[in-house]
């Protein structure tokens, strides 16, 4: 059974469509990032799918449980929000306290995860004189106080400094490795999912652009090359003439952007030059993420 | 462990550990004590005024019954403690909205239902509690302040004191019977409300309309299980009760508003409890 099934799932506000025909699986084992561009829907999905609000029609199955029945999980699913959702009042530990109520099994001790997660001096700190980083860092240890089998985390990356996204980074990547948990991650910061995530869902205008694993992902996604020369018609030319070359533009400040596929960047160089067109600059450019999301962005944009 | 007794866990965990639990279970009794302490304050100066001017004694010898303090002590703490625990009511669902954290209840172990009911026994729990300190403090201190004894005019014992702490347990009967209704309505308007803030603005509000507005109602004002509530504008039969163990014989009760104090708090609550439990299934979270 997989961990997560969203099948034709809608989400409207009075006549404007949220969230039209979203269908999402995620395996259990699996590390799914889903991103989106401000506004596509990632919030609103992430809400209907934790049962948080309700949804206009479609079905969702969570470890085999619907949205409203999610408590019966018993501690199996856990999520982190986008703000840290703490009481202000508690200290660090208390909180973990408290989660650890909410744990029918808990597997870690509250000292446990304030170590692994550097939190271990803020013990007695109020929740509400942390940082911004340590609301977030505290917000996740509740979640590893017991043994889930999915965890939702929605912009996990916020407010956290490079250590603590690189400690976040291990987490996952450790608890993932370790104990198969499936992850969803719900994120802007698309180097850090194609270092962590098996499978991308990239949604667009309430829709799900693209769904599959990084590998694929990037398979689509061909190399680029930048480069610049003072004879732009001769290296047209040229590179008409090259196989698996394509000019797909100049821009303004005179960079010629090139799709290449099965030919690197220096025999490129060296077709140029052995027909006389010096080049100034060349930069390649790597599949990425990145490139492949402003792609469907753009494409679905007005 | 069911999801209930989580939830409950849970709404202690947070009780003992911050302010606003304390505030409901202390305040009521410390309000009753200092207002006990300045009346005799007041009474002694009072009494020093008249032994110098050599005026009667007479009114002393029956207001001075502590049972009649005790009675005042209970009706200021219960107002207190009514306006408390519906701001706290209210307040209670929609701040953990507010800040997030009523999420992770609903998402790990607890369902919506029971997340309510739970916050509706943590306060009727802190009101008992409450209700307990200020029975304690209102008695204790208006004994040492002052004695009880029965009502005795010209040698003749016109009440006894049997006969006084059954009026006053009755009086306090039907002034606690509101506080659950009370609950209810404050948790009705913490599911129902955006903000923590409108919610107790909303609670508190409507609470001080009721008892701004009970006078004009008349009859009708005995269909809303405020105007049972000792309050500031106070229409409660505790504060008839004050009267009566003071030895007053103008105090008329109608039996028929005594029996409407007894029966309409519990539908309320049903009701507003119910109203509270179907809007929080709908809502976002």
């Amino acid at each position: 059974m997989p961990a997560l099934t969203v099948s034709g799932l809608n989400k409207s506000y009075g006549s404007f469509a949220v969230i039209n025909d979203l269908n999402l699986q995620i395996e259990r084992g699996s590390v799914h990032g889903l991103v989106g561009l401000n506004g596509s829907g990632k919030t609103t999905t992430i809400e209907c799918i934790l049962g948080l609000q309700a949804f206009n029609s479609g079905t969702v199955s969570v470890l085999g449980f619907a949205p409203e029945r999610l408590h019966l999980a018993k501690g199996k699913l856990v999520a982190i929000f986008d703000s840290p959702s703490l009481h202000p009042n508690l200290t660090v530990r208390q909180t973990l306290e408290h989660a650890m109520l909410l744990c029918e099994t808990p597997k870690r001790t509250a000292t446990e995860v304030e170590e692994m997660l550097g939190i271990s001096r803020f013990s007695k700190f109020k929740t509400k004189h942390l940082s911004l980083g340590n609301k977030r860092r505290t917000s996740i240890a509740q979640a590893l106080l017991g043994q889930p089998e999915l965890i939702v985390l929605d912009e996990p990356f916020n407010g956290l400094d490079a250590e603590g996204v690189d400690d976040v980074l291990e987490l996952i990547t450790s608890l993932n490795r370790e104990q198969e948990t499936a992850f969803l991650l719900s994120s802007h910061q698309l180097p850090y999912l194609e270092q962590i995530c098996t499978h991308i869902a990239i949604l667009n205008q309430g829709k799900i652009a693209l769904n599959d694993s990084i590998a694929n992902l990037l398979e689509k996604t061909g190399n680029s090359i930048q480069l610049k020369t003072e004879q732009l018609d001769a290296a047209t030319a040229v590179l008409e003439n090259l196989s698996g070359v394509q000019l797909l533009n100049v821009d303004d400040k005179g960079y010629m952007n090139i799709a290449v596929e099965g030919m690197d960047s220096a025999s490129l160089n060296q077709s140029l030059v052995e027909n006389d067109v010096l080049v100034s600059e060349l930069i390649l450019k790597r599949a990425s993420l990145a490139t492949l999301f402003r792609e469907i962005s753009s494409e679905g944009s007005p | 462990m069911n999801g209930l007794l989580v939830a409950i866990k849970a709404e202690l965990f947070i009780a003992m550990r911050t302010f606003a639990s304390k505030l409901i279970v202390l305040a009521p009794a410390l309000i009753a004590a200092v207002q006990l302490f300045i009346v005799k304050l007041g009474e002694t100066g009072q009494q020093a005024r008249n032994n110098l001017l050599g005026a009667s004694e007479f009114d002393r010898a029956i207001g001075s019954n502590a049972y009649g303090f005790f009675v005042d002590g209970l009706s200021t703490g219960l107002t207190i403690l009514g306006l408390l625990i519906v701001a706290q009511a209210a307040y209670s669902f929609s701040y953990e909205r507010d800040i997030g954290s009523i999420r992770h209840l609903f998402i790990r172990r607890v369902s919506r239902s029971s997340s309510i009911t739970a916050k509706l026994i943590h306060l009727h729990l802190l009101a008992i509690i409450s209700v307990l300190l200020l029975l304690a403090v209102s008695y204790f201190l208006s004994g040492i302040l002052w004695e009880y004894d029965a009502i005795v005019e010209d040698g003749f014992e016109l009440i006894s004191e049997q006969e006084i702490q059954n009026e006053i347990k009755l009086g306090l009967h039907l002034a606690l019977l509101p506080i659950p209704a009370a609950i209810g309505f404050g948790l009705l308007v913490s599911v129902s409300a955006q903000s923590a803030t409108q919610a107790v603005t909303t609670a508190l509000g409507i609470t001080l309309a009721i008892d701004i507005f009970k006078g004009l109602l008349g009859d009708f004002s005995n269909y809303i299980y405020a105007s049972f509530q000792p309050s500031l504008i106070d229409q409660s039969y505790l504060q008839a009760v004050s009267r009566i163990v003071r030895g007053y014989s103008d105090v008329l009760i109608d039996d028929r508003v005594l029996q409407l104090n007894m029966w309409v708090p519990l539908p309320a609550l049903l009701l507003f409890f119910t109203a509270a439990l179907w809007i929080v299934q709908r809502r976002k979270i």
